[in-house]
């Protein structure tokens, strides 16, 4: 085993810090710890002459372990351990500790004490790189392929970027059609121009690059390297991300695609009819149809609840091209792929469990979506507006808002495209046919998008009613076939009883019912209202907690096409910066089971932030834990949930987290007792750190200590803490509801909860433990509580656990 | 007196815990066949002067006693608000206040005497007997009224007996 | 044969014994004992809850405690007494903080309640305990496909979230057992909708307006007769249409039934037993119809 000799390097920020620390009784003090090798001060050591003396220090043979107490380790570390990699030294033998925020700035009314803390940190930071272990870095196949489940304009758009970009892409859809739910739109808010057309391609030689395309004609299908796949579902998922090999099944078409010239000759010719759902069964359609010849493919298909098959075959007869085959059979496909893009969509929430609005018993109230079937002049009426009831002309319209949308008892989110979508039916009927009488109830309307506001005003300019007050009841009057809306206006306060032939409910959008079978399949996370869950709103709307994996479009929540669309070239960006190396480059900065403790309890495979444990079997019978290191993100939530300590991270082991808690405790150097603050890396740390760029004040009693994440406390450390000498141990973690790693703040709060209560068992003050939750920007919560937590020890009687 | 919120204080009591989630859609006047008839009560009305912290005007008024209980309003209200119960919750406040309608004051009476909203003559007993029905059972007026005592009713309608409006 | 304590509430035997008469007599007809407790007081309907929460929660409470001690289900004939008994039994089982604070009040006459009793009303037990199937055997004198405008007041069916009696906005329970009689159940606009009749004594000119509406839709629809569930339904409707007529002068006659006197007939009940004077529409229009 190779000598461990550790290097310390102090800066001192341009000479600011030795103002207000003793640098040379740090740097005696330091000479003096077993193991240190060499010390050095400058004024700084990231970059220039002073990292250079760090790089000559490796090379000579006196260092292989660094300790640097350096401005803004967070920034600082990554040139650091960049420069120390190169000269041959595993990066990870770096610690970077911070002197400025940390102690000087926070501490500065009294620098005595301020030293000895230099001193206890210093100490803490060589005892742990002293047991560092070699972390290794590993690299991980990623196959240059993409699959996207979903072909709406977010799928459609997501799959052709990336086949430009050069990546396999597989597109599947569920239905024999491309183009989800804008094919059935018909217009598009605040354009009023087509719904179905996606991003124009760059790359086909024929196809004029334009700002947009109609999705039959912009090239798509022909992309070299995009492979559709229609009438198709994921059916399992296997391997990791890189390289997963996905099994899709294909139902059958009962058309080949390619010799379908779609002259309608079959459709003319079949003898059965059914009710037509695409067009909300305003019409019926033939066992063999096609939807629209606007999208792809434009090729027929059979129905194969409604067709006889082999007892009728009249279609077969027709084909002018023998494209009707009715023995094929469903196919599995497997692929191989890096990535997997969900782009599954939403579709309308039924509102036939609203029942005073009768929409399941009266064929004149209708949805939004059967009105823009109704309005569309390849549609099922010839865009003629009537009553589906016995096909009379319209004259009056009434719109009902939020139909199963904010009602707690449904759906009780705002499905954010109603008002603009029925706004968009109420203009279009103004502008065709002016003398339609169009009322609009509402509880608000909500018009936040660009250029939304002006939709609005035309709307009123057309003269289109609004009525501020949310219906109660739709009552059908046998007599006149009408129907009749009763609904308070609220602004004049009358009771209104509208008359309408004609009433349009705004439903709620809602996730496809088989969005759940998919979330399982994937091991998605799917939000309490059935959308898929992304990492982070704010900054990674279009990933998941499961690298390799991204969502995009409708599917994370109801939006208009400006919005899916703006996902869908997220998603792909993601996707190809995932896959574009053609390799996962990794430092298995990673959690490791000891299996001879592992009890396999499933807490952490369940726990698991990152879904990367599973359970084996071994030999014996038993099952043991396993960690994926190539999902684990090294958090440590794991190690805080074991019950029996089986599991640690390779980067900062038992040992390691002991050893510094016992060295920040060891020196103390002023009056006061000392108090623990345990950190997350993230806000908590960060935290800290803000107090000191801010100049706070706080007492130099207080010692930090920094872990991944707060999830990876465990009752034990608290304890250590306080048989170490810790008076008081403060916890501080990210906020419950934005642990960057999920579930780690609340863990940690469990965790506090339960030592609270062991404290007390053994005649200690549970006040003497405390756990926060803080962002970057509250620092001076951080000093407050410092203070706070000062002051209480120090009125408390010292306390020694045995 | 109190010095919480209007809002706050039908909110702690029983019935009233639901009114903040009022949004003033106007379901419930829409439903009630009460407002169709009559413009003197309004239930959306109601709940968005209380939650304006309308105090005087809601629990002195007359739009409370209005409503009949038929519960289509809260049946059909998207936020689950109980609008029904919080009138009922109102009533309490006022009657608290000495403000209770003669009609309720009868009752109340009719209840600490007999335990039934509505006494049952010396005449109707006869004539059970010819309709063929067996004879009243009677009613533990003493328990009754020891329940009145536990939950403080019989304070509350002494109260309000002398401060009537 | 199965007993259930029978709550009469206070209405029905102070102002309508006819109805009393006719669930007695029917209930036997078809096998359901009814057992008469000692001490049962007001079920603490909305004029009781207007006062005061608390205490009606407490004497609903007491009345079930009865029917607990003497382990039987409480069948009520009045819709706004099952409201007010199941709505209680519903949020005391449901609610246990609730609970422990009426069992306190409770304990000051040594009753606690356990909610181990249903309540329920007797449309229930014919459903559940006699079965259409067996009603339909038993019916000796069938309606004639009579018109009624079946309805059932608001108490039955609302609020449904602690009745689950039956669909709040489409119920059909009541419809059936009024067509097992042999009669049509017809459509007439706001079927559902209240009677207005707990404003009588505060707001009498509304109630009337809103029990005029009510006799108008069921009259322009053809009904022959309006079947009720509830004492405070019957009078508003049946003695309304005398205030109807010196108020608005208009006069409709149009007859004013309890269920459970359509039951009685139809099972063969002689009219003359049945107290039927109480009307003040008079029914003979129906009676006839039926075959009396």
């Amino acid at each position: 085993m190779e000598e461990i000799k550790v290097g310390v390097f102090l800066s001192d920020c341009g000479g600011q810090l030795s103002k207000i620390l003793d640098f040379n009784a740090i740097t005696s003090f330091v000479k003096s710890i077993p193991g240190v090798t060499f010390v050095a001060q400058a004024n700084e050591f990231w970059r220039g002459d002073g990292l250079k003396i760090i790089l000559e220090a490796i090379e000579s043979r006196q260092v292989n372990r660094i300790v640097v107490a350096e401005s803004i380790p967070k920034v600082s570390e990554v040139a650091i351990a960049k420069a120390v990699e190169e000269a041959g030294l595993n990066p990870h033998f770096v610690e970077v500790i911070d002197l400025k925020d940390h102690c000087a700035w926070p501490h500065r009314d009294s620098p005595l004490e301020a030293t000895e803390k230099a001193k206890a940190m210093l100490l803490a930071a060589i005892e742990k790189v002293k047991l560092m272990e070699p972390i290794e870095r590993a690299e991980y196949p990623a196959v240059k392929s993409v699959l996207v489940i979903g072909g709406g304009i977010a799928g459609m758009q997501a799959a052709e970027d990336l086949a430009e970009m050069g990546f396999q892409v597989y597109l599947i859809e569920k239905e024999p059609f491309l183009g989800g739910l804008a094919a059935r739109a018909n217009r598009f808010f605040p354009t009023d121009d087509c719904a179905i057309c996606i991003q124009s391609p760059s790359s086909l030689k024929t196809v004029a690059n334009t700002s947009r395309k109609c999705v039959y004609r912009s090239g798509i299908s022909e992309l070299p390297n995009l492979k559709i796949y229609t009438s198709s579902k994921v059916v399992k998922v296997e391997g990791a991300p890189g390289n997963y090999r996905v099994a899709i099944e294909q139902r059958p078409r009962y058309v080949e695609i390619e010799k379908c010239i779609a002259c309608n000759l079959c459709s003319n010719t079949c003898p059965v009819e059914v009710p037509d759902e695409y067009n909300a069964k305003l019409k019926t359609r033939k066992a063999i149809y096609i939807t629209t010849p606007l999208v792809y493919p434009p090729a027929y298909v059979i129905d194969e609840k409604a067709c006889k098959f082999h007892e009728c075959a009249k279609c077969v007869e027709v084909c002018p091209t023998k494209a009707i085959e009715l023995d094929q059979k469903p196919k599995q496909v497997i692929l191989n792929v890096g990535s997997i893009i969900v782009a599954t969509g939403f579709k309308e929430f039924d509102p036939s469990v609203i029942k005073e609005y009768h929409y399941d018993e009266y064929p004149d109230v209708i949805t939004n979506l059967e009105f823009a079937r109704m309005i569309d002049s390849f549609g099922p009426t010839n865009g003629a507006i009537i009553k589906p009831s016995n096909r009379e002309p319209v004259k009056h319209i009434v719109f009902v808002q939020c139909v199963g949308s904010r009602d707690r008892r449904w759906n009780p989110y705002c499905s954010s495209i109603c008002c603009m979508i029925s706004l968009k039916h109420a203009i279009f009927v103004k502008e065709t046919n002016p003398e339609i009488d169009v009322t609009i109830c509402y509880i608000d309307i909500r018009t936040t998008g660009r250029e939304h506001e002006y939709y609005y005003e035309r709307a009123r300019e057309l003269g289109v009613k609004f009525v501020k007050g949310r219906p109660a009841e739709i009552i059908h009057d046998p007599a006149t076939n009408k129907l009749i809306v009763e609904v308070e206006d609220e602004i004049l306060k009358k009771f209104l009883e509208l008359e309408a032939d004609l009433v349009v409910l705004a439903t709620a959008m809602v996730p496809p019912e088989d969005a759940k079978e998919l979330a399982n399949i994937l091991g998605l996370e799917i939000d309490s209202d059935g959308f898929f869950k992304e990492y982070n709103a704010k900054l990674r709307p279009t990933e998941t907690m499961h690298r390799g994996i991204y969502i995009c479009g409708g599917a994370t929540f109801p939006k208009d096409a400006p919005t899916a669309s703006l996902h869908a070239h997220s998603a792909a960006i993601k996707a190809a910066k995932f896959l574009m190396n053609g390799k996962i480059v990794k430092d298995l900065k990673v959690a490791v089971v000891n299996e001879d403790y592992c009890g396999d309890c499933e807490f952490c495979p369940v726990t698991c932030p990152y879904n990367a444990i599973s359970l084996v079997p071994k030999d014996n019978g038993r099952l043991v834990a396993k960690v994926s290191d190539l999902l684990c993100e090294g958090c440590g939530v794991c190690v805080g949930t074991c019950p029996v300590g089986a599991i640690e991270l390779k980067h900062l082991k038992n040992n390691q987290i002991l050893a510094q808690i016992r060295a920040l405790l060891s020196i103390n150097g002023s009056s006061k007792p000392l108090v623990l603050a345990i950190c997350c890396s993230e806000c908590g740390h960060a935290a800290v750190d803000s107090s000191g760029m801010a100049m706070m004040s706080y007492p130099a009693n207080v010692r930090v200590l920094r872990v991944p994440c707060a999830g990876i406390i465990q009752v034990q450390h608290i304890l250590e803490a306080f048989r170490a000498g810790a008076q008081g141990v403060m916890i501080v973690g990210c906020k419950p509801d934005g642990c960057h790693h999920g579930v780690g703040a609340q863990k940690a709060q469990r965790k506090v909860e339960l030592a609270k209560r062991l404290l007390s068992e053994y005649g200690v003050e549970p006040e003497r433990l405390e756990m926060l939750n803080l962002l970057f920007i509250e620092g001076d919560k951080f000093a407050e509580a410092a203070k706070k937590m000062t002051e209480l020890v120090e009125s408390l009687e010292f306390i020694k656990l045995p | 007196m109190s010095t919480i919120r209007f809002m706050e204080e039908i909110r702690r009591r029983h019935g009233g815990e639901t009114i903040a989630l009022c949004y003033q859609c106007g379901t419930c006047t829409g439903s009630c066949p009460v407002s169709k008839t009559s413009d003197r009560y309004n239930p959306r009305e109601i709940i968005r002067l209380a939650l304006l912290d309308n105090r005087q005007e809601v629990l002195y008024g007359d739009a409370i006693w209005l409503c009949a209980s038929c519960y289509n309003c809260q049946e059909r209200c998207p936020q689950g608000v109980e609008i029904a119960e919080i009138i009922f919750t109102l009533r309490n406040l006022a009657i608290r206040e000495g403000k209770i309608p003669k009609l309720y004051e009868e009752f109340a009476n009719n209840l600490v005497a007999s335990g039934r909203l509505a006494p049952i003559s010396k005449f109707l007993e006869k004539k059970r007997a010819e309709y063929g029905l067996p004879p009243m059972k009677p009613v533990d007026i003493e328990a009754v009224n020891k329940i009145f005592s536990a939950t403080g009713f019989l304070e509350l309608f002494s109260r309000s007996k002398g401060e009537k409006s | 044969m199965k007993s259930y304590a029978l709550f009469l509430g206070c209405t029905i035997p102070a102002r309508q014994p006819n109805y009393e008469i006719s669930a007695r007599k029917s209930l036997e007809k078809l096998g359901i004992e009814l057992v008469d407790l000692d001490n049962m007081t007001c079920c603490a309907p909305p004029p009781l809850r207007s006062i005061d929460l608390k205490t009606s929660l407490a004497l609903a409470a007491y009345n079930i405690c009865l029917a607990e001690e003497a382990d039987l289900d409480i069948v009520t004939l009045c819709t706004g007494c099952f409201e007010s008994l199941a709505m209680t039994n519903s949020l005391l089982r449901d609610n246990m903080k609730l609970r422990e604070e009426i069992n306190g009040i409770l304990s000051a006459v040594g009753k606690e309640f356990k909610g181990v009793k249903e309540v329920k009303h007797y449309l229930q037990v014919l459903v559940n305990d006699v079965g259409l199937t067996r009603l339909k055997r038993e019916v000796l004198k069938p309606l004639d496909n009579l018109k009624v405008a079946a309805f059932s007041g608001c108490h039955l069916i609302r609020p449904s979230k602690y009745l689950k009696f039956d669909d709040p906005e489409r119920p059909r329970i009541y419809d059936s057992l009024i067509e097992v009689l042999g009669a049509k159940s017809i459509w007439y606009r706001n079927k559902l909708r209240c009677c207005g009749g707990l404003l009588r004594g505060y707001a009498d000119d509304i109630a009337l307006a809103i029990a005029r509406d009510k006799i108008v839709n069921a009259v322009s629809a053809g009904a022959e007769c309006i079947a009720t569930l509830c004492p405070f339904c019957f009078l508003t409707l049946d003695l309304g249409q005398m205030l109807i007529k010196s108020t608005y002068k208009e006069e409709y006659n149009l007859p004013i039934i309890h269920y459970a006197e359509l039951l009685s007939l139809s099972l063969g009940v002689d009219p003359k037993e049945l107290a039927l004077e109480i009307h003040k529409i008079k029914i003979d229009k129906v009676l006839e119809k039926i075959g009396w």
